[in-house]
């Protein structure tokens, strides 16, 4: 691991992991942009990352509330989106 | 606290700090390293290597004791690139030949065209674009690109590749089209673009790649629990799979939750807390869509089976902190979840986990996704060697504990944590 852990657990409200309204991308956590590596697209949280979450705009998978409204993956409209704009989209 | 609570927390602790010491790291990475391994060809979904590393996972939960079951399912219209692009270009003064998966790609939205087509390179939405290759402007969509592209051989548009310089390769996405379509780099797309307006260049290439109507498969294991809680772990063991003459292994995403996984259940197997029931699913075709938990969870829901969900997906690269995205009732999973990352020292901050957490979640289970990172996605540069031993063990380690406190007395433990 790349940094030293001192304190486990949610930094905040465990319950925000219930609203999460990012878009980390599709099925696996692809870039949230075309040339950005996963790592910097929600998986591994780094600051800048973490700090864009909330409406963050990746072309796909829209979020969590949308994609279950759809039972998909993705959203209905972040995929056509993604379609649209021909990048991979998943669900 | 009680005197009888401090004895319950004691043992409980006891009992928890027994199973997290098991827990092996290097064991984790011998898994992860042979899920990558080249037999398995990067376990795309209805390939031969992707049915032989499921054959690999059956014996491995058959040997943790496992009643083991194999759930089968189709898929349709999987991409597959059957043979290396042939794709080179001229500018006027020397012809250069592109490096599949570096340089260029096969577009999902491409139709098939085994054969090299050559022609003059021209700007979409510019000029006559007949018998052409267009270069499509950033920024242009496919559909609009369409609508520019009529007689064209085909159309090339830019996408960013990774830090390696690696195109990522996905299943899921647009339907193949009516032309030819390659993906170029940032840096050639505009090498070739400025060629495109001054005149001076053709290309010349193909895009071999077809659509699949597959079987897939997904693995259970599952021990036999005494009633009450029922947890179900799950990863996903399918991958994108190798392209002609180019390995893409697959070892963080998701080699490694599996990895997780596997661990997991060799540390718990039938020692949760209360004898509660523990299940294991080794997910097909999340590649192509999260098809295997949707699968799987539509099974759960005809059932009326309500297990509670912890899937992993990347556990690769803990940056500074697992992310965790959850779905349903899933309350009292969270909070498990907080207790054992506070016990194991896990830092976790709620992020998108858009994987199969999301098909259980979708379902009404309550359905919690982690994801520790991957250094490299969907490409050659994801290999076993990039994957780290020690977050291999971390996310197990977290794993281990939360199935055991989501299963355990609530009593014991808010004495355990020390709330």
């Amino acid at each position: 691991m790349t940094d030293t852990q001192t304190r486990g657990g949610f930094a905040g409200d465990p319950a925000a992991a219930l609203t999460v309204t990012g878009t980390g991308g599709c099925c696996g956590n692809p870039p949230s942009e075309a040339g950005n590596p996963p790592s910097q697209a929600g998986n591994q949280l780094s600051e800048t990352a973490a700090a864009a979450l909330p409406g963050a705009g990746g072309p796909c998978c829209g979020t969590s509330a949308e994609a279950t409204a759809a039972d998909a993956c993705c959203g209905t409209s972040a995929k056509a989106e993604a379609v649209s704009a021909g990048a991979g989209c998943c669900g | 606290m009680s005197a009888a609570a401090d004895r319950s927390a004691a043992t409980v602790g006891a009992a928890l700090a027994g199973l997290l010491d098991a827990v092996s790291g290097e064991r984790m990475a011998v898994t992860v390293t042979a899920l990558a391994s080249e037999p398995f060809t990067g376990r795309r979904v209805g390939s031969a290597g992707g049915a032989a590393a499921r054959a690999w996972l059956a014996q491995r939960l058959a040997d943790l004791g496992a009643s083991v079951t194999v759930e089968p399912f189709s898929v349709r219209f999987v991409p597959e690139v059957y043979a290396t692009p042939d794709v080179h270009w001229h500018d006027g003064r020397g012809t250069r030949r592109l490096a599949f998966g570096r340089d260029v790609a096969v577009h999902l939205a491409s139709a098939d065209q085994p054969l090299i087509r050559r022609g003059d390179l021209a700007v979409a939405g510019a000029g006559d674009p007949a018998g052409r290759w267009l270069v499509v402007p950033a920024g242009m969509t496919l559909f609009d690109a369409y609508g520019h592209a009529h007689g064209a051989i085909g159309l090339l548009f830019g996408r960013g590749v990774d830090a390696d310089g690696w195109h990522y390769t996905m299943l899921a996405g647009p339907n193949p089209g009516p032309l030819p379509i390659l993906t170029l780099d940032t840096a050639t797309h505009a090498t070739l673009r400025a060629a495109a307006e001054t005149g001076g260049g053709w290309l010349a290439g193909n895009t071999p790649i077809r659509r699949l109507d597959v079987a897939a498969a997904n693995l259970h294991g599952d021990w036999a629990g005494a009633g009450g809680a029922h947890l179900l772990l799950t990863a996903h063991y399918d991958g994108v799979g190798d392209h002609p003459g180019l390995r893409q292994p697959a070892a963080a995403d998701n080699g490694s939750g599996v990895a997780v996984v596997l661990e997991a259940a060799r540390v718990l197997g039938s020692r949760l807390p209360g004898r509660a029931r523990l299940s294991v699913a080794f997910l097909d075709a999340e590649e192509a869509g999260a098809l295997g938990s949707a699968h799987h969870a539509t099974q759960l829901r005809r059932a009326g089976a309500a297990p509670l969900v912890v899937n992993v997906d990347g556990a690769g690269n803990l940056h500074r902190a697992a992310a965790v995205e959850a779905g349903g009732a899933a309350h009292g999973l969270l909070a498990a979840l907080d207790q054992a990352g506070r016990y194991t020292g896990m830092p976790l901050v709620a992020g998108p986990v858009a994987s199969d957490n999301r098909r259980y979640a979708a379902a009404g289970l309550a359905a919690v996704g982690i994801g520790a990172g991957m250094a490299s996605y969907h490409s050659p540069a994801d290999t076993p060697d990039r994957v780290e031993t020690a977050t291999l063990d971390a996310v197990a380690r977290l794993v281990v504990a939360t199935c055991w406190l989501a299963t355990a007395d609530p009593a014991t433990l808010q004495s355990l944590i020390g709330d």
